[in-house]
């Protein structure tokens, strides 16, 4: 590793002073784009040396994008970012490492077998000549870490996989004070943490505070921003909505600019007669959830129910439950009235249930294989006689198909790597319409699909209702869901914490039960 | 997250007509080799000569046949030496068994050979995917399991004289070639038709380039990895009266690193190693250029080490083609 | 590494379970260790079942004998000698898988007063000088047997035949040694050697190696294959190119296999030298150095000639 710039070297050994000079970030019209997506547009922000300040926005607002540029992972395609009045434009992680710009990531990145020291300063390990390691600076520089963020208990030599997860999260922050920082990101620090332990977490970011160290901080905990920072900006679509200090505003306030939009509602997608119970689903337990999460509600054929919910809510964790996809959980699932036991995707297509992922590439295409085996891959039968394929049914099935959904493809054998997103997802949907599934679980069925085919895949399941398929959706999108439902359930860190008919739809409804988990643990 | 799927049309057709051209590439490397030992080597393209190659490639073109089934699944099976000579141990002590008119003695030892391969790939297949373990580990245990198995029921003693109308098969040809060769050829042609043409070899395909796409899809891709490397163990059964007929002995320290040679010649023939993309032409390919290659280089006079350096020159840019591969399917 | 240490944990886990299994010597008789090679190969397996054999017909001392996993398989020899000292058996018959690196354990079981005899593969000198140690080499001549057998070849082919030679392991030092046995015939008889290639002692490698020799050189008259294993895959060859009859083998080793051959002429000689009996015959030399005698150098076992139907 090379050396740290002269401006900061001051004292490696002991993990530098608390925070360097300054600190002062300001942001000057960024904006980021990616294909079909703009991710930040025109986004000015003066943060002031020694400030706490809180990022507040839905999922998808625009916040990670902002901490990915401050981190140097992307470059801004627009405007200008200067720290301490020098311009600021990091290229990759080390530059903002370098400039004292530190990310604590919302996942973690520590190296389990390894031991807490090795992590620590794995950017830069202490040696002797020869390429020896230096154990005894190590531990030294570890243990002076450590008792930065209160892990004084904790031995360097540990290896991490012993740790909990809170002390992990600590040591993470750890490693990010390591050097001379200047400006200190937390994304979600306290997404995977007890309250206890948040509680423990808070102390050290009061106590690195106090010692005048600029932080960020980007959580959907209200009573966490409200608690811990001095002012807050609120992201939507991209935009910087809001910058108050947190004494001025209050909970309700903030929700409200976070939706904000006066969207033009569209007509809705719903909204067709509805059939027979076709899923019953009573005291479901999906994988990760807390043990009293358990799930109940009902879907009629022709209906369209919507699961809202912020991210890491459960949502994704309901769908493969119902599919099998975890193994068998716990709890009843009947169709059409009947119970029935699903072990595994096998025993759910079955059972006439279809499961389209939110990761289309990873599960739910064979993306070098054409679009006719995409299509038939769930009912081969269908398409062959005796264990033998019949490739003229097979195109035949994929080009029927793609003239019913609107997919444009070159023809049966275009592989399904080469298709656009929407593209993509039509021959999911395809797969499952061959298969004659008749309950159709949908995560995320519109992420990475540009506008236009938005509304096509939206009149397509409004279709597909109509002609009595029975439609659940999950989507991190509300007006998404607003447009396409008859009735939402919403999620709160697992829990089922309410279901609203389209009747009562509003986004400070929805946000609020969404919210609602979190609120609770801010006012305890 | 970027969507980079948007090719325009005229790119995707430039990218097939190159992905054709490197497929091309095998047969044409082929080619060029064999004019190139016609030219170095008068004898090379002479009848006797050309008789020789395929006899030579036989086993191995079995081997690799049922190799190729293993790899595209997502697996490997390091084990195909050792089972060999397990089965061939077996068929010959069956049909080495006191009291059995030679028919019955020679079908018994054929039906031996084929179970004891389908067993021990069938069980390759089932404890890998069962548990989750890579197929390299469980067939490397395999490999031992089956080598020590074939000295402990020989004691580790050359098993010989065996009926004359067994061996018979050994040297027999058809329309002047080799019936073995056409036995192979008959069985590579099968397998075409397995992987190209049913429900089983759509399977194949799909587990090795996705499996949990498969999965998601409601099918049980533990059943199909079963198949696929129980057919690799039947294809082991198979090359083992192979062996047995065409050299009339079976001890049991036959076929030391036969293994590698089959997956040297799937690997050349383009099959991609981490499984779903290849096919059994290329593997014929393969067989015949790893073939071509040592016959030609002793016919040229080329002495053992440096024929041996040659061999794993020509296996390593074959693996570094398939790198190029996977990296323009990964540009797409 | 992982492989290594793998390979000796198993090799010393059967070497542990070979050497707890004979009942301990508590009748003073002496104890002797039989350090062997692959058992895998029939040849050692024949060796040791001859020495066992032996052991129950002379019945004055006890054998405990200890077989590795491959030809190769040097960290397990060392292991098996190693445990052998511990045991403080009386002697030690080893049957060296490296004439080089089994010899540091094998000084240190001298220095602790064992008493060693060597067989089938000779010790290197100039390494036994270096360590202050003469061990006496008790086994056939290779090369001279690989003469033997060549020569009926030269005899029957005349002055200017043309012949080639199947070899064994490149690196193998019987192999070697019946190479250059060949090869004295060969420059005694006016012999002309075509080409030399290995088959790695192997049937199939054999039969196609000759097949491609054979075109390459359609004029062999005459095949020294380096053991009998290669000799049947060369017999194959000839059979499939019909050229029975017109062109002559010789070989080493006298395996079972080969049998049927010799009686059909189909294979003109091979050697025999005794496999079954030299580890016993080491063994009775170690108990003679047991008993108070010194023994160094060579002391050669017989090998035998064994003529083929069609021998001249």
């Amino acid at each position: 590793m090379t050396a740290i710039p002269a401006a900061a070297a001051g004292s490696g050994a002991n993990g530098g002073p608390d925070a360097g000079a300054g600190g002062a970030l300001s942001l000057r019209g960024l904006g980021k784009r990616f294909p079909g997506v703009v991710a930040l547009d025109g986004v000015s922000l003066e943060i002031t040396a020694g400030e706490m300040h809180a990022l507040a926005g839905e999922n998808g607002a625009g916040k990670s994008s902002l901490i990915r540029l401050l981190a140097g992972i992307h470059r801004p395609d627009d405007g200008e970012m200067r720290l301490d009045g020098v311009p600021y434009a990091p290229t990759a992680p080390i530059d903002a490492i370098r400039a004292g710009v530190r990310v604590v990531h919302q996942e973690l990145n520590l190296l389990p077998a390894l031991s807490v020291a090795e992590n620590l300063l794995f950017e830069r390990l202490p040696r002797r000549g020869g390429g020896f390691l230096d154990r005894r600076r190590m531990d030294e520089e570890a243990r002076a870490l450590l008792a930065r963020v209160g892990l004084d208990a904790v031995s360097p030599r540990t290896p991490v996989e012993q740790l909990g997860i809170a002390q992990r999260q600590l040591l993470e922050i750890a490693r990010a004070l390591r050097g001379e920082g200047r400006v200190l990101i937390l994304d979600e620090p306290t997404a995977t943490l007890t309250p206890r332990e948040a509680g423990r977490l808070f102390e050290q970011i009061h106590a690195l505070k106090a010692r005048g160290m600029t932080m960020i901080y980007v959580s959907h905990h209200l009573g966490e921003i409200f608690s811990l920072c001095d002012r807050v900006s609120v992201l939507r679509n991209g935009r910087l909505v809001s910058t108050e200090r947190t004494v001025d505003t209050d909970p309700p306030s903030l929700v409200r600019a976070m939706i904000g939009r006066t969207l033009a509602q569209q007509a809705p997608v719903s909204g067709a007669t509805l059939g027979a119970e076709a899923l019953r689903v009573r005291s479901l337990l999906p994988r990760n959830a807390p043990p009293d999460g358990r799930i109940d509600f009902s879907l009629r054929y022709g209906e369209i129910l919507g699961i809202a919910g912020l991210v890491g809510a459960g949502r994704t964790e309901v769908l493969r439950a119902i599919f099998g996809a975890d193994g068998e959980r716990p709890g009843t699932i009947e169709r059409d009235g009947r119970p029935v036991r699903i072990r595994a995707p096998r025993d759910a297509t079955r059972a006439g249930i279809g499961l389209l992922t939110e990761d289309r590439k990873a599960e739910g295409l064979v993306l070098p294989m054409s679009s006719a085996v995409n299509t038939t891959l769930g009912a081969l039968k269908r398409v062959a006689n005796g264990g033998f394929l019949r490739p003229r049914a097979e195109a035949d099935a994929c080009r029927r198909y793609a003239a019913e959904l609107a997919t444009r493809l070159s023809g049966p054998h275009q592989p399904a790597v080469e298709l656009s997103g929407g593209n993509q997802q039509k021959i999911v949907l395809a797969k499952w319409l061959f298969a004659e599934a008749r309950v159709l679980m949908l995560d995320e069925p519109t992420r990475g699909i540009d506008v236009g085919a938005k509304a096509e895949i939206y009149a397509l399941l409004g279709r597909l209702a109509a002609e009595g398929r029975a439609i659940l959706v999950v989507s991190s999108e509300l007006p998404e869901l607003m447009h396409l439902c008859d009735r939402v359930l919403v999620l709160s860190r697992g829990h089922l914490a309410g279901k609203v008919a389209r009747a009562d739809f509003s986004e400070e409804r929805i946000l609020a039960l969404a919210y609602s988990r979190f609120m609770r643990q801010a006012a305890s | 997250m970027p969507d980079a799927l948007t090719a325009a049309p005229p790119a995707i057709r430039w990218r097939r007509s190159r992905l054709l051209l490197r497929d091309a590439g095998i047969g044409i490397a082929l080619l060029a080799m064999v004019l190139f030992f016609a030219l170095a080597a008068p004898d090379f393209l002479s009848g006797a000569n050309v008789g020789n190659i395929l006899t030579q490639i036989t086993i191995n073109l079995i081997l690799a046949t049922g190799m190729t089934f293993a790899i595209l699944v997502g697996g490997i099976d390091l084990s195909v030496g050792a089972v060999m000579a397990l089965c061939a141990v077996v068929a010959g002590t069956v049909m080495k068994g006191d009291g059995l008119s030679e028919p019955l003695a020679v079908f018994l030892g054929i039906a031996a050979s084929l179970a004891v391969g389908a067993v021990a790939g069938a069980l390759n297949g089932f404890v890998s995917s069962f548990w989750s373990i890579p197929s390299f580990i469980v067939t490397l245990g395999m490999l031992n399991v089956a080598r020590g198995s074939a000295l402990e029921v020989t004691g580790a003693r050359t098993i010989y004289d065996f009926p004359d109308s067994f061996i018979a098969f050994g040297t027999a040809t058809l329309f002047g070639l080799p019936l073995m060769f056409l036995l192979a050829l008959l069985l590579l042609l099968v397998g075409w038709v397995v992987l190209t043409r049913t429900v089983f070899g759509r399977m194949i395909y799909a587990i090795g380039n996705n499996d949990e796409a498969v999965r998601l899809s409601g099918h049980r891709p533990f059943t199909t990895k079963v198949a696929a490397f129980t057919v690799t163990g039947l294809c082991v059964g198979i090359a083992a009266i192979v062996y047995v007929t065409r050299l009339s002995i079976a001890n049991p320290i036959l076929g030391v690193g036969f293994e590698l040679n089959a997956i040297a010649a799937v690997i050349i023939g383009g099959t991609s190693l981490s499984g779903g993309r290849g096919s059994l032409v290329g593997t014929l390919l393969g067989a015949v250029i790893i073939g071509v290659l040592s016959n030609g280089l002793i016919l040229m006079g080329v002495t053992d080490f440096i024929r041996q350096i040659i061999t794993g020159l020509v296996i390593i840019g074959a693996v570094i083609l398939d790198s190029y591969r996977a990296r323009l399917s990964r540009a797409a | 590494m992982f492989r290594r240490s793998f390979v000796s944990a198993l090799v010393g886990a059967g070497t542990l379970a070979a050497i707890r299994t004979p009942a301990l010597a508590a009748d003073h008789k002496p104890v002797v260790g039989l350090v062997m090679k692959s058992l895998a190969n029939e040849f050692f397996k024949d060796m040791q079942e001859g020495a066992v054999q032996h052991a129950k017909e002379r019945g004055d001392f006890t054998l405990i004998p200890v077989g590795i996993q491959s030809e190769t398989d040097i960290d397990g020899q060392i292991a098996a000698v190693e445990n052998l000292v511990t045991r403080h058996v009386d002697a030690i018959v080893i049957a060296p898988a490296d004439s080089r690196a089994l010899l540091p354990p094998i000084a240190r079981a001298i220095k602790s007063g064992i008493k060693v005899i060597n067989i089938d593969v000779a010790f290197d000198p100039a390494s036994m000088k270096k360590r202050g140690v003469d061990i006496a080499f008790v086994g056939p001549d290779n090369r001279d047997g690989a003469r033997l057998s060549a020569d009926v070849l030269a005899a029957k082919l005349g002055r200017g035949g043309k012949v080639v030679i199947l070899e064994g392991n490149p690196g193998a030092e019987n192999g070697v040694q019946r190479r250059l046995g060949f090869m004295d015939s060969i420059n005694a008889n006016g012999l002309k050697l075509l080409d030399s290639r290995t088959a790695h002692w192997e049937t199939e490698e054999a039969n196609s190696v000759f097949a491609n020799m054979l075109t390459a050189h359609p004029d062999i008259q005459g095949v020294m294959a380096a053991n009998d294993s290669m000799a049947l895959g060369v017999v194959k060859a000839i059979d499939a190119s019909g050229r029975s009859g017109k062109i002559q083998v010789v070989s080493f080793d006298n395996i079972p296999a080969i049998r049927p051959l010799l009686e059909n002429g189909k294979v003109l000689a091979t050697v025999d030298q005794f496999g079954a009996q030299l580890a016993a015959m080491g063994v009775d030399n170690a108990l003679k150095e047991v008993q108070g005698q010194t023994l160094t150098g060579w002391i050669k076992t017989p090998v035998k000639l064994i003529k083929g139907r069609d021998a001249g």
